[in-house]
């Protein structure tokens, strides 16, 4: 499904050029879980976010089905993150101001496309399959992190996504919480077949994963099959 | 934005403002005080047209006016009333004569006139002598407060007695009934008060001293000579006529250029167009605010930007495009803006009701319209600087931002 060929992205520090990933090759099939795995700074975000087509390499092609992505508009772009991609991450990034249902809610509001399901009708199922039912009238900031961890989750499944990408899904919940949302990322892959790829500092959380990638700065050091 | 468009723009923008109500406030507040002082300028500007066509109208349609000097549009004067042109010729009771020889005219009222220091008992108040015949009353419809006015028997005697305006009458007596049989001073002569008339908005007229021109003879006016000549034309339909009747009279004794004959409307109109000018140049002073109010909103949308980063980070990542984020951001400029344009609107609204009371003050569509498109295009205009910045944030920097 999705393939990375030679891909290296870097940054401009001042004059400096800083690599943050390089000579990367890989591929997600379709119902995979990735676990990528790598220290602070050693590139395994940069990577996740080339995956999930927020920034475009440097070097090097992404192929998305097939398609090569670097020729895609900004628009374009938008529109495949929007219905093929959910983002997970640390800190959860709902938007405080939205109720827990609001932000759920929102990936539809971008939806440039004539949606096949009712927007209300998923929040509400996957309010109640993520036990957040309750809370859908809540801001964030009012519920627990394990709780909004939970939204987040529904937020990246609302369109049906066929890539889940989770940044250190559980770097800020404490381990039962964060065990119980582990176990959350199996059953989806298990049960809807969503392709996950999740990134993690941690051994404990990347064994969980079917296949793990090792990332050591900007590198893959080793891929486990 | 397919299945939410527009409500959902609005939406998350007054999500916004209720979360920092008090910021929204003070940023609408630069346009509310721009819109308000531009539209309250027009309404004073327009009432101040009102007014004086209204003060033109009391005088009478069927008024013309013979002054010294050529016509109104060529020297841009705008002297219908007592003041006459300056320099030019002089009119005299020749003039007068030959004028009453045309028909289709009621009244011939030849007007001297002069500013000069007014004093009773040593107080001295500033006002305009009127040399002028009795038909002066009927011909300005000055309706008699106190006392009585002189008569046609009265001006060819020539008595020492005067009708005052309300309002000098009321300077110098408190009053206007105590005036009444007082003797006042002018000019080193004394004059008795026989009559105050109803104040009628001209401050020449409402501060007149008015008297028998044959008084003016004497030692104040020994050229006997007038400044102006009213004819009050029997019929609107006549007045062209006697226009041209009263020019051929006229033309016998000057020269073309010597003097004019003007209707009240058309020195209406030349008021008019010195008001236009004179609103426009407030108006544009006015903008000024406006264009303060929307810095204020420019200032506010980038710390706007600069705090909602993450946020735009997140929209990014869950499918917003740039686009979507330029919208959302200029939605709120511009409805920040509007709100303001609004707020100034309904709060100019409300003071030109309370000053209707004293004046004739106005809000017309053209001030509505022009508010509400003044204000929008505001909003596009600052927001879109800040509206840009957010769309163009890197995702994955703006995501990262806390």
């Amino acid at each position: 499904m999705i393939k990375l060929q030679n891909i290296c992205k870097s940054y401009f520090l001042g004059d400096d050029q800083v690599k943050a990933v390089c000579g990367i090759n890989l591929e997600i099939d379709d119902g995979e879980y990735v676990g990528i795995l790598g220290s602070s700074g050693s590139g395994k975000s940069t990577l996740m976010y080339m995956i999930g087509l927020l920034e475009q390499p440097s070097e090097g092609k992404i192929l998305l089905d097939g398609q090569d992505v670097s020729k895609l508009s900004d628009e374009e772009l938008s529109h495949i993150r929007n219905k093929n991609v959910g983002f997970i991450f640390q800190q959860f990034n709902l938007i405080n101001k939205f109720t827990v249902l609001e932000n759920i809610l929102m990936p539809t509001k971008y939806a440039k496309y004539k949606l096949d399901f009712d927007p209300n009708e998923r929040a509400d199922e996957l309010l109640k399959r993520f036990g957040i039912w309750e809370r859908r009238n809540f801001f964030p900031n009012k519920i627990s992190g394990g709780q909004q961890q939970r939204v987040a989750i529904a937020r990246a499944l609302m369109m049906k996504p066929k890539i889940i990408l989770a940044d250190e899904p559980t770097g800020n919940l404490d381990s039962k919480t964060g065990d119980e949302i582990l176990k959350l990322l199996e059953e989806l892959n298990k049960e809807l077949k969503v392709t996950i790829v999740l990134v993690t500092h941690e051994h404990d959380v990347a064994k969980r994963t079917k296949k793990q990638i090792y990332i050591k700065d900007g590198e893959i050091v080793k891929k486990y099959l | 934005m397919i299945n939410n468009g527009y409500t959902e723009l609005l939406r998350s923008a007054f999500a916004d403002f209720r979360r920092s109500k008090i910021r929204t406030l003070l940023t609408s507040l630069g346009i509310m005080i721009g819109v308000m002082s531009v539209v309250l300028l027009i309404a004073l500007g327009l009432g101040l047209k009102n007014y004086i066509t209204q003060q033109f109208e009391s005088l009478g349609a069927n008024l013309l006016f013979v002054r010294p000097g050529p016509s109104v549009s060529d020297s841009g004067g705008i002297q219908g009333s007592f003041s006459g042109a300056i320099g030019g010729i002089k009119f005299d009771e020749k003039d007068v004569a030959t004028l009453k020889r045309i028909g289709k005219i009621d009244y011939v009222v030849p007007v001297y006139f002069k500013g000069v220091s007014i004093s009773y008992e040593g107080k001295k108040k500033f006002g305009y002598l009127i040399g002028t015949n009795e038909d002066v009353f009927k011909i300005l419809n000055l309706k008699v407060l106190k006392g009585v006015l002189f008569t046609k028997a009265d001006a060819q005697a020539g008595v020492k007695s005067v009708v005052l305006g309300r309002k000098i009458a009321e300077d110098l007596f408190s009053q206007a009934e105590i005036a009444i049989g007082k003797t006042i001073r002018a000019e080193n002569q004394r004059f008795k008060v026989m009559g105050v008339v109803e104040n009628k908005g001209d401050p020449q007229m409402d501060s007149g001293v008015f008297m028998p021109y044959k008084v003016t003879f004497e030692s104040m006016n020994p050229d006997k000579t007038f400044f102006t000549i009213y004819l009050g034309v029997h019929s609107k339909d006549d007045l062209e006529a006697v226009k041209i009747a009263a020019k051929n009279a006229l033309l016998k004794r000057y020269n073309k250029d010597d003097f004019s004959i003007v209707e009240s409307s058309e020195i209406l109109s030349t008021i008019n167009t010195i008001f236009g000018v004179i609103n426009s140049v407030l108006v544009a002073i006015g903008s000024i605010s406006l264009l303060v109010g929307g810095i204020g909103i420019m200032n506010i949308m980038y710390a706007t930007v600069t705090e909602r980063t993450k946020e735009v980070g997140i929209r990014r990542a869950i499918g917003a495009t740039e686009s979507d984020v330029l919208r959302q951001f200029l939605a709120e400029s511009v409805l920040l803006s509007l709100i303001g344009g609004l707020l100034g609107l309904l709060l100019s609204s409300l003071i030109v009701l309370g000053v209707r009371i004293f004046f004739p003050a106005s809000i017309n569509l053209f001030s509505v319209v022009i508010t509400l498109v003044i204000s929008s295009a505001i909003g596009i205009f600052f927001g879109v600087f800040p509206a840009r910045r957010a769309a163009k944030l890197p995702p994955i920097e703006a995501i990262r931002y806390e």
